[in-house]
């Protein structure tokens, strides 16, 4: 195997790290580095100015806009954002429904939605998920019918994040009620269609990101039908390998424990560094172990993924091995904060008033904190681990 | 045990249960979880009705003398449901006035039994990383300055235990929390519902009830105490789960049905009944006053604590998308099992404690690492 970084791909870091520190906005790389979720906004400007260099594209192939980098140079490329406190582009466009529709949408698809998804001007709502069809996604009854040059839609979608800012929602419904996985097709749906209702769901964190998404009769022309009829189960197949490839999310485990290491070396109110502390040093060599372990493997499907040369799906080890190690990190993060590990810190730039009842604490908690609660999903979204283990049970040792 | 207890706490655990189940409702617990500081007063009034804070207490201040394991009974219910009571924090002030054996404090006693006044347990300073060290309240001359970090009840309690430091070592002092010089935080904290408070205090008036050893006993007795307590939530979250993997149907099936699930299930099932087992244990030693009681309560607060972690993030997930939602329930004990495993020391401290209590002296011990 030949994915060891070269000497050229080196300096291409070099270079990626220049840009950032000239085009990053210093203010934004700020807010980015309190472990909150991204702004929108900041999401938006970011990828404007990322467009303006033809950079937004990414791994996206030349023709469609992309930059036509290796695999492994978008995985630096995204390393070093990450790193230097940029949000990440909206993965739903990026990563998800953009490479679908550039593979299997038509031309006039491309045409309309991939400039505007690399100019930031279009947001994503993933509608996949149902009540009775979570990792069990086959089971989804919402359906469309056949109106003429339209699609009547009815049904229900849930735990569709950040919808509610969205300007597009992709779904996975039902043209053929009677046929199992055949019977999927994959729709684009304008969020403000009549019928579309959009209900938040509270969750256990400390800021919002869950919807519900009832479509009414929502009419949808022909056209925003992906690909043909009865083939959606085979883009979305595409589209969650390439979820979870991304949900190994080495970047961010990446930068969430260089974070954690720079506070284990800080010297704390009693004069002692936690890292000196019994147990926290094994600890911390394990997750280091365990990242650079994750970076390799990101690598490798990255290389294969280029190559072609496997058709396995290396995205459910990526993802349970990323998600699982975010879960490691945010324990020990929460461990190292002791008594301050009582306390959330909501989000001052989404509601003002908290900033005033903020607890006492190192500057380290309130993103930990945040994001503490959020981070247990990982283990249940994009496919429950279980599931994941299942696909490599089959894929790879054919039990 | 003698059999008129057990039949005593038969009918304590029964009406217990009858109560909480009663009380302990979805809506008021997500009411109470909603506000910084919370306390479920109805639920005590019901509890001070019903004689609970006097459960443990001896005779002599009006209590029902059925010892720590009348309070386990309690603990192990109020956990089942993330009930919080000052149930642990009452019996320990009065146990700790009682040892320290000063006189003209007999009305606190009696207030304490019958639930007149609430206490709270200060023993954690803010600096420690989980790991218990007095540094940051000291003593001299009968007046208390410095802070404590968030502690249970302290944002209601008329007294507390601190533990703080003077010129001689550790200290247990009893403090009147209506002293003007008593500042009380509460704050925004992931668990609201246990009325937690950081406190401050300045030249505030305390009462020296004991040494190290006392500090030991009461940290130790908190976490004994605790410990069903936090049977009790893994408990909830084991039936919970499994009730949710029988109900849950994907792919053609009950969830339950899966390995992937059904193993894990299995496994909480097995970390519940080793907890089980050192706290009975534990509670053995204590009533016969045998010389390993630290020991096994070490144990048994290592053993419970993992239990109940494993047991509120395993039950959280096999809820999948369900469990991240505020309106599900396994939140409120995936909350309390953190607060529970913080408030009285990381399980890092407690092994280093069993440690010292063997005679062994490490610097290598695991910290955490509790799956």
């Amino acid at each position: 195997m030949h994915f060891t970084q070269n000497l050229e791909d080196e300096q291409f870091r070099q270079e990626v790290r220049a840009f950032i520190q000239a085009n990053l906005p210093t203010d934004l790389a700020e807010r980015n580095h309190r472990g909150y979720h991204p702004l929108r906004e900041d999401i938006r400007q970011w990828t404007k100015i990322l467009n303006r260099h033809g950079l937004s594209g990414g791994n996206w192939p030349k023709q469609w806009g992309g930059t036509g980098w290796s695999p492994v140079r978008q995985f630096i490329f995204d390393e070093e954002c990450l790193f230097a406190g940029a949000p990440p582009v909206d993965t739903a466009g990026f990563k998800m429904i953009g490479p679908v529709i550039m593979t299997f949408g038509s031309e006039a698809m491309k045409a309309e939605y991939g400039p505007r998804i690399l100019n930031g001007d279009v947001y994503w709502g993933q509608g996949f998920s149902e009540p009775n069809a979570g990792s069990d996604l086959g089971s989804l009854s919402t359906r469309a019918v056949c109106d003429g040059d339209e699609y009547v839609i009815n049904g229900r979608k849930i735990w569709t994040s950040f919808v509610e800012t969205a300007e597009m929602i992709f779904v996975l419904v039902k043209t053929d009620p009677e046929a199992r996985q055949r019977g999927i097709s994959m729709m684009l749906v304008d969020r403000e269609a009549p019928g579309v209702t959009i209900r938040p769901i509270h969750d256990i964190g400390e800021s919002h990101s869950l919807n519900e998404v009832f479509f009414d009769d929502v009419r949808i022309p022909a056209s925003n039908l992906v690909g043909e009829e009865g083939k959606g189960w085979t883009y979305a197949k595409f589209l969650l390998e390439n979820e979870r490839a991304f949900s190994a999310e080495w970047p961010r485990n990446n930068a969430n424990l260089a974070r954690l290491r720079t506070f284990l070396n800080v010297e704390q109110a009693d004069g002692q560094r936690l890292i000196d502390r019994a147990g926290f040093a094994p600890r911390l060599a394990q997750l280091e172990t365990d990242l650079l372990a994750l970076r390799w493997l990101s690598l490798r499907a990255l290389h294969e993924k280029a190559g072609g040369q496997s058709r396995l799906p290396m995205g459910s080890l990526l993802k349970i091995r990323g998600s699982e190690l975010l879960q490691k990190i945010g324990d020990l993060q929460v461990e190292a904060l002791g008594c301050y590990a009582s306390y959330v810190y909501p989000d001052p730039l989404a509601n003002a008033a908290v900033e005033k009842a903020w607890a006492p604490g190192p500057d380290y908690a309130p993103g930990i904190m945040a994001d503490y609660f959020y981070r247990r999903a990982t283990t249940i979204y994009g496919g429950a681990n279980e599931v994941q283990r299942t696909i490599i049970a089959r894929s790879f040792l054919e039990l | 045990m003698q059999a008129d207890h057990a039949e005593d706490l038969a009918s304590i655990r029964e009406q217990a249960r009858r109560l909480l189940v009663d009380q302990a409702t979805p809506e008021h617990l997500k009411n109470l979880l909603n506000a910084p500081g919370s306390f479920d007063q109805a639920l005590w009034r019901h509890a001070v009705e019903q004689g609970w804070p006097s459960v443990a207490m001896p005779e002599q201040v009006g209590g029902l003398a059925l010892g720590w394991s009348g309070l386990a009974v309690i603990c192990e219910e109020l956990g089942r449901l993330t009930g919080a009571l000052p149930l642990i924090a009452n019996a320990l002030t009065a146990h700790a006035v009682i040892s320290a054996g000063i006189s003209g404090h007999q009305q606190l006693l009696e207030d304490l039994t019958s639930g007149a006044l609430t206490a709270a347990l200060a023993l954690a300073d803010p600096s420690d990383s989980g790991i218990c060290s007095p540094g940051a309240a000291k003593e001299s001359n009968g007046r208390i300055d410095g802070v404590k970090a968030l502690a249970a009840f302290a944002a209601v309690a008329d007294v507390a235990l601190v533990h703080g430091v003077n010129e001689r070592g550790d200290g247990l002092y009893l403090v009147h929390l209506d002293q003007p010089s008593v500042k009380r935080q509460v704050l925004e904290g992931f668990d609201n519902a246990r009325a937690a408070a950081a406190l401050q205090f300045e030249q505030t008036e305390a009462v020296y009830l004991g040494g190290a050893e006392l500090v030991s006993e009461i940290s130790s007795l908190a976490a004994l105490a605790t410990a069903f307590e936090q049977l009790g939530g893994t408990h909830a979250c084991l039936d919970m789960a499994c009730d949710y993997a029988r109900e849950r149907r994907a792919f053609g099936q009950a969830i339950g049905g899966f390995q992937g699930i059904k193993h894990k299930l299995a496994e909480i099932y097995c970390l519940l009944e080793i907890a089980r087992g050192c706290a009975a244990d534990a509670l053995d030693a204590w009533q016969q006053q045998r010389p390993d009681k630290q020991q096994l309560t070490c144990a048994a607060r290592i053993a419970a604590t993992r239990a109940y972690n494993l047991a509120a993030q395993e039950n959280l997930h096999v809820h999948g998308g369900m469990g991240v939602t505020w309106e599900a329930m396994p939140h409120h004990y995936y909350r309390r099992a953190r607060s529970l495993a913080l408030e009285l020391g990381s399980v890092a401290y407690w092994r280093e404690r069993l440690l010292t209590d063997l005679g062994l002296e490490s610097t290598t011990v695991e910290v955490g690492g509790s799956a």
